[in-house]
Formats: structure tokens, C-alpha cells, sequence
């Protein structure tokens, strides 16, 4: 399983298996063998292989990486074998190989970690922001890409509404093992991975107003990335090193460089 | 899903510390010593900075362009706590009892380790490996099974969900080397088996549901001599294989996952590492179909039906991982690792039966198995339990709540399996204040 989600306002969670084409939703307290409280499979869901989702409380619609290069909006409660609401997807929308989902009930959008690789180095990974009502093959409204983000393989994302930001994962490093080499090895250690963060009103080939990033960290390919307010703390997953790094960052969740209250740069 | 609760004490907290710095090298350099708990990213910073990588390795690149004029919040801050499993997680096993060795892999600290048939914690110690091997050299990644070729004494394992390589190693193998040689698979590779009998080697593949069979050899981009792939072989999410030379069949462990694409059957070659499928498949919807362990003649190839398919409610399959098959007993071994059991079936049963025995219970210390393999000369059964730091060996007519007859730690006991496999995401759950992580 790529992906998660924690519903606090159900007390349910949510994820994705992409190996039997489903979603499962669990109590919060589920643990052992616990059975779902509901299974979203089918193909009338148009979910082939599932790595991430997430949940838009507000308006109590779950949105799911279809895992075919489309993103589909349900009811939060949708169970079996059922069509979805909405579906963003085509050539227009851009979204390919999505690894990350999020929304923003108050700025009304959903964030996609979108990974475009064209070979070697070279890739248009993206955050991808679409308005939340869009169907078919719109254009994203906006679009975080290019050299000056730093965006390489890009992995889960995360919204912290409050703020108006995007916490993303970067892996920053193409797994590349070339036998041929002396001393080949499938991780570059000059370009470990980072935590980015961008304002939700970013645009364009744009740096990150905040990142966690070098040798003190000990990120390599960080993959997931979840907050905690409260304490002020940033959680990453890491999947090469197999670890769960805690940090401090309290100038996160105040108002980081060059943004306001509602982004904007 | 593990669920990790982090809260001010209790917690399966383990700190990745650099303790072990390496050995300096003849030419003075300190290059990673494998067998020391470090954590990946200290490894490639002694890689980075003693030009362990390669004679010319550059300086750190800067941060990407425009960094270092912007007003950029946070930087290299280090992490306030970290949850990690220092030691080794032991996913897949096998015993080359001639040679009196037994080899498990690692998918936590990406390792392969070989120890002493014989070796045995009499407390609560943990046993040192004869040989580790371990370091970007290797290419190891997320690895999941490990064979052998006992008459080449070669070790083989390969790469899951990333990396997509199978691995050759020596025998002899230690420390941070390259393989001997490497096979490009496809996505999502679990199982491996070679039969000598055949001179071929069998590779299971999860999602896209099929039995991969190469030359025993085969390396770089060689391409496969045929594939088990369609709706008709009844594959779901294959993990175990056993290819038996013997009775020309190929044995599969199916945990039943069916993802929401058909792959298109037949028998042409897989789709590997940097290449696309030219069509993509009909969707058919995801479903979840019952564990099984399906049995195809051995060559078998395409959309074929099983020959033989156990299967159903007496069968107490659950997450059926590695299998090994005893020839003499004519019994096939399962490491089933949904209830913490070994189940022992028939070679030529089928159906809705029940296993010949089942190891299982409190006095067996099985938890979470992911290994199995037998000792034939020996009458012996090995476990690897994913679940804890710790092999375990029975006879190989061991039944119910027994205890084994030796158990090899890989940490000293008592110490806590993280259980982390390539994380991929994570969660907070603010009502109980728990961090969530799926594998």
C-alpha cells in the first residue's frame, strides 16, 4: 500500500490496495485482522491499481488515484461496485502516474503529485492544482514544476488548509544501477530526497518556501509525509532506509517566507 | 498496517546511529563495513565523502537553481525522533546442507546473511553472521526471496517493488560488492526457484500475475524462454514458486489479489524496467479471491489452466508466502504468514483439503512468516519469521504447539520488529495521536 488517509471526523481509515484494485475502509482502531467496514471495487469504479487517495471532509467526498492515470472523486461512503462522481483525466489535464492526492475544501481544489519521466534526470513531475468541481480533461488552474522546484520523483503530498500549504515528498534520485560501473549503486548520495513546501497559490517553476533537506536528516527516499499541528511536527516515511523520521519544525506553522495568509508569490 | 503509536514512552523507538564508522581501507579511506547496523543514508554519506562510489566522485552537487537566492524556511534539520529497525528483518531462507550454510534475506537493511547450519542462540544472544552482504554496490534494493545454485555455490534474490533486478552472488560473497551478475525481471518480482534438473530458474511476479521462466544464467536484458500469464491460470498476486525438475510441474502461492487490468495473456515477454505496455489492458475490476497453490506442468506456458488447485475454507491459507517442496516426503511446505503458521500439504493434493500438519501456536514462536525451507539431508524445516529477529527449526514432521529445535537470533531477544517494507505513506491520527504507516 502507497497511500493513507486518517478521517478524524469518522474515526475511519482509508486505503488504497493496488494489487486487488480497491479501497478499504477500516475503523479507526482497527488492528489485527479487522475486516473493512466497506470495499469501493469494481469495474464500474474505473480502479485498476490504486496507490494513493485521500479525503475531503468538508464536503464528504473521497478522492482516489485510479491507477490509470485518472483522478475519481466518490461519496465518502461509496461501497462495491459503483461508478464515479467526477473523473479528471486526459491529455489536457496532464495528470500521469499519480503518486500523490490532497484537497483544499477552503480554496476549493485538489492537489495532484503528478511524475512525468522522460528519461534519465530528465522529468515534468508537477503539483498539479485542479478546482475541485472539474470533470473531464480540463486544465490544471495551476501547475508547480521545473528546475528552480527541485520536484524529482515526486511522491505523497499533504495539505495544511489552515496555512495554505502543500507539504510534499521529493525522492529527488532515479533508482539507476548500471552494472557496467566499477562501483555502480542505485542511489546517488549527492541527491537525496527532501520534504518541499510550497504555497498553495504557487505557480510555475517556483522554489519551496520551506524544505528538510541534507545529510542531518537522514531522508533518502522519503515517500510519505503527514503533519501534526498541534505539536508542530512534520512526519516523513522513508522507503530506503525503512524509517519514520519526527521533526521540530515550528517555523512551518507560521507564516514561512514570502507567503500570506493565503499564499501568493 | 502497522499501527505505531507515538506517544512519551513505551514506544518501539530505535534511534539509527552511525556507531560503526568502517574499517579504513589500505589507501586510508573508511568504507561502509556491511555487517554494522548503518542506517542508508550514513552509508552513502561515508560513501560520498571517502569516494567509495568511484574514483572521480564528485563534491555534493549545490541545491537546486535558485535555492540559494530565495528565503527558504527549515534546511538540514535533523529529525527530532526516529522510529527504524537497526537490525536485520529476515524475509526468505534456504539451507545448502553439504556445505552445512543456511542463507536468509534482508529487505530492511537491503542484505543478504549466511550463518552456521548448526549455529544457535542457547539465551537470549544473537548470532553473527558468517558473511554479509550489504552497500549500493550490491544493487540490493527492496529484495524478497533468495535461492541457491548449490552446484555453481551461487546466492540469487531479487528486488520487489523497486528496483527490478534479480541478483547473483558467490558464495563467498561479503561486504559491499557487485554481483556476479544481474537479470533484468519485471515489476514486482517475489519468488525464485531454480531447478537443475531443468537448468532453469522460475521467478513469480505480483501484479501483473505470472511465472516468469529464464535460463539458469540468464543475465541483463535476456529475455524469458516463456511466461504463465492470464485469466484461465488462476495466478492472484503469486509470492512462493517452486520449480520441480523432478515432477515437471511449477508450484505457486497465491495470496488471490486480482488487480482491477487483465494482463494480456500468453506467453509474450514481460514488460520490464523503461519500457511501456503497447495496449493497454481491458479493465475488469479488482476483486479478492481466495489464497490457493496452484500447480502447472512445468512447461507450461501462456494462458493455462492449473493442473492441480488447492484451495478453500480447510485449506487455512492466508498470505501464503515462500514454499519449498520435500521430494522424499512428497509434501509441499507453506509459510503462511496471515495466522503465524506453517502449513504441510500433500505434493498432489487438491481442492478444499486440509494440510497433512500445521505448526502452530504460542510454543513454536512463529510470528509473521515469510521464509520456509528444507533440509532434506537433515529432516529439517527452517522458518524465517519476518515478524521477529529470529530462524527457527524444526523437524520436518513437527506438528502443532511444539517448540523448535534451534533458534538463530539476528538481535538480541526481546528486541522489537519495526516490520517497515519500502513505506510508501503515512498518516497522522490525531484522536489517539498515532502515526500510521502502510507497508
Amino acid at each position: 500500500m502507497h497511500g493513507i488517509f486518517y478521517d478524524h471526523i469518522h474515526d475511519e481509515i482509508v486505503v488504497p490496495v493496488a494489487l486487488g484494485g480497491a479501497i478499504l475502509t477500516l475503523p479507526g482502531d482497527a488492528a489485527g485482522d479487522a475486516p473493512p467496514k466497506r470495499i469501493l471495487q469494481g469495474p464500474r469504479t474505473g480502479i485498476v491499481q490504486p496507490d494513493t487517495l485521500f479525503v475531503d471532509l468538508e464536503h464528504d467526498e473521497l478522492i482516489v488515484e485510479s491507477g490509470d492515470d485518472a483522478v475519481l472523486v466518490f461519496p465518502r461512503t461509496a461501497s462495491g461496485n459503483v461508478a464515479p462522481s467526477r473523473r479528471i483525466g486526459g491529455p489536457n489535464s496532464g495528470v500521469n502516474n499519480i503518486y500523490g492526492l490532497a484537497a483544499d475544501s477552503k480554496r476549493d481544489c485538489i492537489i495532484v503529485a503528478n511524475r512525468v519521466e522522460s528519461g534519465g534526470r530528465q522529468s515534468d513531475d508537477a503539483i498539479l492544482v485542479f478546482n475541485r468541481l472539474d470533470n473531464g480533461d480540463p486544465k490544471p488552474r495551476t501547475k508547480i514544476s521545473g528546475p528552480h522546484t527541485g520536484i524529482i520523483k515526486i511522491r505523497q503530498v499533504f495539505v495544511d488548509e489552515e496555512r495554505g500549504l502543500i507539504f510534499a515528498t521529493i525522492k529527488n534520485n532515479f533508482e539507476a544501477y548500471n552494472y557496467a560501473d566499477p562501483r555502480p549503486s542505485p542511489w546517488d548520495p549527492d541527491r537525496t530526497g527532501f520534504i518541499g513546501v510550497w504555497s498553495i497559490d504557487d505557480n510555475g517553476d517556483v522554489p519551496p518556501r520551506g524544505v528538510i533537506k541534507g545529510p542531518a536528516t537522514g531522508l533518502v527516499w522519503p515517500a510519505g509525509v503527514a503533519i501534526n499541528p498541534k505539536n508542530q511536527e512534520v512526519y516523513a516515511i522513508d522507503s530506503v532506509s525503512n524509517a519514520l523520521f519526527m521533526f521540530k519544525t515550528p517555523e512551518f506553522f507560521v507564516k514561512l517566507p514570502g507567503s500570506s495568509a493565503a499564499g501568493g508569490r | 498496517m502497522r499501527r505505531l503509536i507515538i506517544a512519551t514512552a513505551g514506544l518501539m523507538l530505535l534511534s539509527i546511529s552511525g556507531r560503526h564508522s568502517g574499517e579504513p581501507t589500505a589507501d586510508g579511506t573508511i568504507c561502509p563495513v556491511p555487517g554494522s547496523p548503518l542506517s542508508e543514508a550514513r552509508l552513502l554519506a561515508i560513501e560520498r565523502e571517502n569516494g567509495c562510489l568511484d574514483d572521480g566522485a564528485a563534491a555534493p552537487d549545490s541545491w537546486p537553481p535558485g535555492w540559494n537566492t530565495a528565503t527558504i524556511a527549515g534546511g538540514d534539520i535533523q529529525p527530532a525522533r526516529v522510529v527504524a529497525d537497526p537490525y536485520p528483518t529476515l524475509h526468505s531462507v534456504v539451507v545448502d546442507s553439504e556445505r552445512n550454510r543456511v542463507f536468509m534475506s534482508d529487505p530492511n537493511r537491503h542484505a543478504l546473511w549466511s550463518y552456521d547450519r548448526l549455529a544457535a542462540s542457547k539465551g537470549r544472544e544473537q548470532i553473527e553472521p558468517l558473511t554479509g552482504v550489504r552497500g549500493p554496490a550490491t544493487g540490493m534494493m527492496f529484495i524478497a526471496a533468495i535461492t541457491l545454485d548449490r552446484d555453481e555455490q551461487e546466492i540469487y534474490t531479487v528486488d520487489n517493488d523497486i528496483g527490478d533486478r534479480m541478483m547473483v552472488f558467490p558464495y563467498d560473497a561479503a561486504g559491499n560488492v557487485k554481483p556476479k551478475r544481474v537479470l533484468d525481471v519485471p515489476h514486482q518480482a517475489w519468488g525464485l526457484s531454480i531447478s537443475p534438473e531443468r537448468n532453469e530458474l522460475a521467478v513469480s511476479v505480483e501484479s501483473s500475475r505470472q511465472i516468469v521462466i529464464y535460463r539458469k544464467g540468464a543475465e541483463g536484458r535476456e529475455q524469458p524462454l516463456r511466461t504463465v500469464r492470464g485469466p484461465k491460470t488462476g495466478l492472484g498476486d503469486p509470492h512462493g514458486v517452486f520449480l520441480d525438475g523432478r515432477n515437471n510441474e511449477i508450484i505457486v502461492a497465491n495470496h488471490g489479489n486480482q488487480g482491477g487490468r487483465q494482463p494480456a495473456p500468453g506467453d509474450a515477454p514481460a514488460r520490464q524496467r523503461g519500457t511501456r505496455v503497447s495496449e493497454p489492458q481491458p479493465i475488469v475490476g479488482g476483486r479478492f479471491d481466495e489464497p490457493s497453490i496452484t500447480v502447472y506442468n512445468a512447461d507450461a506456458k501462456g494462458d493455462v489452466a492449473p493442473i492441480r488447485r488447492i484451495q478453500g475454507e480447510k485449506t487455512g491459507l492466508n498470505w501464503p508466502m515462500a514454499i519449498d517442496v520435500d521430494r522424499n516426503r512428497n509434501e509441499i511446505a507453506v509459510a503462511n504468514n496471515g495466522d503465524s503458521s506453517i502449513r504441510v500439504f500433500r505434493r498432489t493434493d487438491a481442492g478444499d483439503v486440509a494440510p497433512v500438519r500445521v505448526i502452530k501456536g504460542p510454543a513454536t514462536r512463529i510470528t509473521g512468516p515469510m521464509g520456509v525451507a528444507y533440509d532434506l539431508k537433515n529432516n529439517e524445516i527452517w522458518v524465517a519469521n519476518y515478524g521477529d529477529h529470529t530462524a527457527l527449526v524444526f523437524s520436518n514432521t513437527a506438528s502443532g504447539n511444539v517448540a523448535p529445535k534451534r533458534i538463530l537470533r539476528n538481535a538480541p531477544a526481546g528486541s522489537p520488529t519495526v516490520g517497515f517494507g519500502n513505506p510508501g505513506a503515512v498518516a497522522y491520527d490525531s484522536k489517539r495521536d498515532e502515526i500510521l504507516v502502510p507497508n
